[in-house]
């Protein structure tokens, strides 16, 4: 029966032209994905050589005062970009993967953006997740929705029942080559993915599929589930299409609006401008409270003193730029939380809807959500932090220029981890698909099969 | 019977039949709700963001003109925060709002770029993209129309009533056009309250400068979505006319939903980004360095590249040094730096906005085949929520920049001697009269006509699509099988 089974299943040239649709779109989708990180590639290895290029054209023309040149000099902190965030671009697109800082204020430079075409921003990447989160359902819909009212409507019911043993097995048999024929599809592009992307086999890869597995198998589920009630075809299709529409688009958009308006981030706008008035209005101030703030937060430097019959000197002047940084600091860690509060309400809501949970765990493992952009924030502070340990004391006492060697500043590299939580990931769609069959089976068990 | 009266008893059966369907009136109140629940949301987004807006524009003008006396050219570095206001009708169709920046820090020597778009503080869920009234009556009402469309005349057929219609002298024509009313009517009940309110919205908000121009612009956007939904309904009708069965019929109309409202607007976009590669921002920054080092170093007064501005300034003048000059000779050679490096900045600029101009033009050519993208466009310009609305605020922007710079330039001319130290010199200094004189930054909109001309092409669009489809329903609605 086996057998012809997945023969009847093969021979509809319906269930043929979905799988093949699948696969034709999941290989696009991993060509805009090899696009993506060969575009990410070329960033960082110009970025690395316009770096190098550009420190030794500054050091050739200032090379007098090392103050002068440490206005003008930037240092690129690249946020690596995992190979694997090809399938999964998430908020690549909009987050810069190379920030380039100068030893001054960092608010003022840290937020700068890419150069990037809104509209297409809008309209977002064919990656792979949108593949998968859209598409797989649709096909997996068509394939399902009329499990039994096909045969119901075309009249073979009658023979399923009396010839197949058991027509719950007949069932069983007809929707596990469903469930087969896509996850055989989808393992296809992660197993075409792998080596074409060359993805490293990880745990967050592990992860990726696994989730990606649980997807469609939350969908078989659901689809199940409306085939249990037994209605018609017509019914089914709709009530699945309606699950669909709700899931992918109305509420994702609708929770993302209301979170906009249940957390707005006027901090994004006040800490420039506290920013703003931190470092500029020291200008008009007596020197010597900027100067006393400035050793309150690094005592190493008191030794390096402001000469007082001088209108200006760079220590003086970087100690304002830090007053820049410090007024803003308040406002900067009120804005964090605000993200972080935003990305924990939309984690807790994922519970409930499987597409976002989906979407929000592949990025997370592609490092290519937010709280890869939050972890990026907090390195590049890091890095300018180490920057200014390293270049104030020479700017202090006015060392050398060309004694620096200037050629070990390349390009660095920041790696974020992220440690998967198996439980979090996976229990969302656990709890749903048992929900979902122990629906069903009651469904099938008090309707009987008739 | 004359062809109206058929036509319009055709309507009448089509909406009787469908609103009688159980679960019909529940999704017209769905809909109806899930549009006022929009558009309140969308007018309380704007509407806090303005107040935002202006509150934060007031306090940096108030700052501005409360600076204690200084050097012009400190005054050019403290530079100017401008805030992007948003269009009245923003909170009907949210366009690519989302994906620019609200604020820019305008300073002498440097063009920043705009910072904070809601994208930017947004995670993955943006991806699903944003329930705004626009999104719903462009994704979701097609998709509706096609539910409720998709067998109006195959079940007819199924049935065997579509015999006896013809039987009883109804043609083609009037069959399509009846039932394809119908659906409108149908497709109306979902709109209609909604677009009134959304017009009424427009008389409560806050800035009633801009009424006549958003009253005006909201006309031509509800006349675009009229004619939009024409369409549906014709094709979902047509499609059910000539579809063999109802089963068919939907799978064919949700196949061109799917096609128009995911796979052609993103296909062009792989497109787009694969012929017109735009460069990275460093990329950019780089080439703009390149060439701005050849103009030389404005700061620098004894920078070669001034030599010979020098030279020519004491000849003419007939003095020896700049401390002669009757003028600050410091202001002028800044004056002169940033007059070339904006025009430097300002050739590069405009390529990039070429080239994202390319890529636009791309998706406005798929809107031939691609209605939604036509009346997307549309929207999305009349809600003064699309690339051009937004590059009209970037050019204000940073025209108000230049001006700044330039003015703090002139002042230090005109005003600051030739001898002083440096800028901390109390002799240098300005009083902050001169600060209250220059004028506060005011966003102005693109006019209507401007836009209308943008949109031309959406507008032509989406009425080709109309003619199109009123001449299919004429020439092929005779083949419609009875049986």
């Amino acid at each position: 029966m086996i057998y012809l089974i997945v023969k009847n299943f093969f021979r509809s040239k319906a269930h043929g032209i979905g799988l093949v649709l699948l696969l034709i779109a999941g290989l696009i989708s991993l060509e805009i994905g090899s696009r993506f990180l060969k575009k990410t590639e070329q960033v960082s290895v110009k970025t690395a050589q316009y770096q190098q290029e550009s420190i030794l054209r500054n050091v050739s023309y200032f090379d007098k005062e090392m103050g002068t040149l440490m206005y003008y000099l930037k240092f690129g902190l690249e946020n690596k970009v995992p190979n694997l965030a090809a399938l999964s671009i998430g908020q690549r697109d909009i987050f810069p993967t190379v920030q380039s800082v100068t030893v001054r204020n960092l608010e003022e430079q840290r937020f700068s953006t890419d150069l990037t075409n809104p509209l297409y921003q809008l309209l977002g990447n064919m990656d792979f997740s949108f593949v998968l989160i859209y598409f797989f359902p649709l096909v997996i819909i068509s394939f399902g929705f009329n499990l039994i009212s096909e045969e119901k409507e075309g009249g073979t019911w009658s023979l399923v029942r009396s010839q197949a043993g058991s027509p719950m097995s007949f069932l069983r048999y007809k929707m596990g080559i469903r469930v087969i024929s896509v996850l055989a599809v989808l393992l296809v592009l992660l197993l075409v993915a792998k080596f074409y992307l060359n993805i490293p086999m990880n745990q967050h890869f592990l992860a990726f599929i696994l989730v990606s597995v649980c997807y469609v198998l939350f969908w078989f589920a659901l689809t199940w589930l409306v085939v249990s009630f037994q209605k018609n075809s017509s019914t089914n299709a709709q009530t699945l299409l309606i699950c669909w529409v709700f899931l992918n688009l109305i509420l994702p958009a609708g929770i993302n609006v209301f979170q906009r308006w249940l957390f707005p981030i006027p901090e994004a706008m006040t800490t420039v401008i506290q920013n703003r008035e931190g470092y500029h209005a020291q200008w008009d101030k007596p020197k010597e409270p900027t100067l006393e703030k400035f050793y309150a937060r690094y005592p190493q430097y008191a030794s390096f003193v402001h000469p007082k019959e001088l209108d200006f000197s760079w220590l003086w002047y970087f100690a304002m730029q830090q007053l820049g940084d410090e007024e803003a600091a308040s406002e900067v860690t009120e804005l964090k939380s605000k993200l972080r509060q935003r990305l924990d309400l939309s984690k807790k809501v994922s519970w409930l809807i499987p597409t976002v949970h989906t979407q929000l765990t592949l990025n997370s493992v592609g490092l290519s959500d937010q709280g890869n952009y939050l972890n990026y924030l907090t390195a590049l502070e890091e890095f300018h932090e180490e920057l200014k340990h390293y270049f104030f004391p020479k700017i202090f006492q006015d060392s050398p220029v060309r004694e620096e060697e200037w050629s070990k500043f390349t390009l660095r590299v920041f790696q974020d981890e992220y440690a998967v939580s198996w439980l979090k990931t996976l229990a969302p769609f656990v709890i749903f698909m048992l929900a979902f069959l122990l629906w069903a089976t009651t469904n099938f068990k008090t309707a009987r099969l008739n | 019977m004359n062809r109206l009266k058929k036509i319009n008893l055709l309507a009448k059966q089509a909406w009787v039949n469908t609103i009688h369907r159980r679960g019909t009136k529940g999704l017209i109140l769905l809909v109806n709700l899930l549009l006022f629940f929009s558009l309140t949301v969308g007018y309380l987004n704007l509407s806090q963001h303005q107040n935002l807006v202006h509150g934060f524009g007031g306090e940096v003008r108030d700052k501005w003109e409360n600076s204690p006396d200084k050097h012009p050219h400190r005054m050019a570095h403290y530079g100017y925060l401008v805030f992007r206001e948003k269009f009245p009708l923003a909170f009907f169709d949210f366009g690519m709002d989302s994906y620019l920046g609200n604020v820019i820090f305008l300073e002498a020597h440097k063009q920043n770029t705009v910072n904070f778009s809601e994208a930017n503080l947004s995670n993955g869920l943006l991806r699903f993209g944003e329930i705004s009234a626009g999104m719903i009556l462009q994704v979701l009402i097609p998709l509706l129309v096609f539910f409720w469309g998709f067998d109006l005349i195959s079940r007819d057929r199924e049935q065997g009533t579509l015999k006896i219609l013809f039987a009883q002298g109804v043609q083609g024509p009037e069959l399509i056009w009846g039932r394809a009313l119908g659906l409108y009517l149908l497709n109306l009940s979902t709109v209609v309250l909604p677009f009134i309110l959304g017009f009424i919205l427009l008389f409560l908000h806050g800035e009633q400068d801009l009424l006549g121009q958003s009253v005006a612009h909201y006309l031509i956007m509800v006349l675009g979505y009229l004619v939009y939904f024409l369409v549906l309904c014709l094709v979902a009708v047509w499609v059910s006319g000539v579809s063999k069965s109802s089963k068919a019929a939907l799978t064919t109309l949700i196949g061109c939903w799917l096609l128009f409202t995911l796979l052609i607007p993103k296909v062009s976009q792989v497109i787009g980004q694969t012929w017109y590669p735009t460069p990275s921002k460093i990329e950019f920054d780089s080439s703009v360095e390149q060439e701005l080092i050849l103009h030389g170093d404005s700061h620098n007064p004894n920078d070669p590249h001034y030599a010979a501005l020098k030279d020519s300034l004491l000849r003419v003048h007939g003095v020896d040094s700049v401390q002669q000059l009757p003028f600050n000779y410091s202001g002028f050679v800044m004056r002169e730096g940033e007059r070339l490096s904006t025009e430097t900045y300002l050739s590069h600029q405009r390529a990039l906005v070429e080239l994202f101009k390319q890529q636009q033009k791309i998706i406005r050519n798929a809107a031939w085949i691609d209605p939604f993208l036509a009346i997307k466009n549309l929207s999305m310009g009349m809600s003064g929520t699309d690339y051009d609305m937004y590059l009209h605020f970037q050019d204000q922007a940073e025209a108000y920049r230049y001006l700044l710079a330039q003015t703090m330039n002139e002042l230090q001319i005109d005003l600051i001697g030739n001898r002083i130290k440096n800028s901390s010199d109390p002799s240098a200094q300005l009083s902050k009269e001169y600060w209250e004189k220059f004028p506060d930054f005011h966003q102005a909109f693109l006019p209507t006509a401007a836009v209308i001309k943008n949109q031309f092409y959406s507008i032509l669009i989406l009425a080709l699509w109309l003619t199109l489809f009123s001449c299919l329903v004429w020439a092929f609605s005779n083949r419609i099988k009875a049986f």
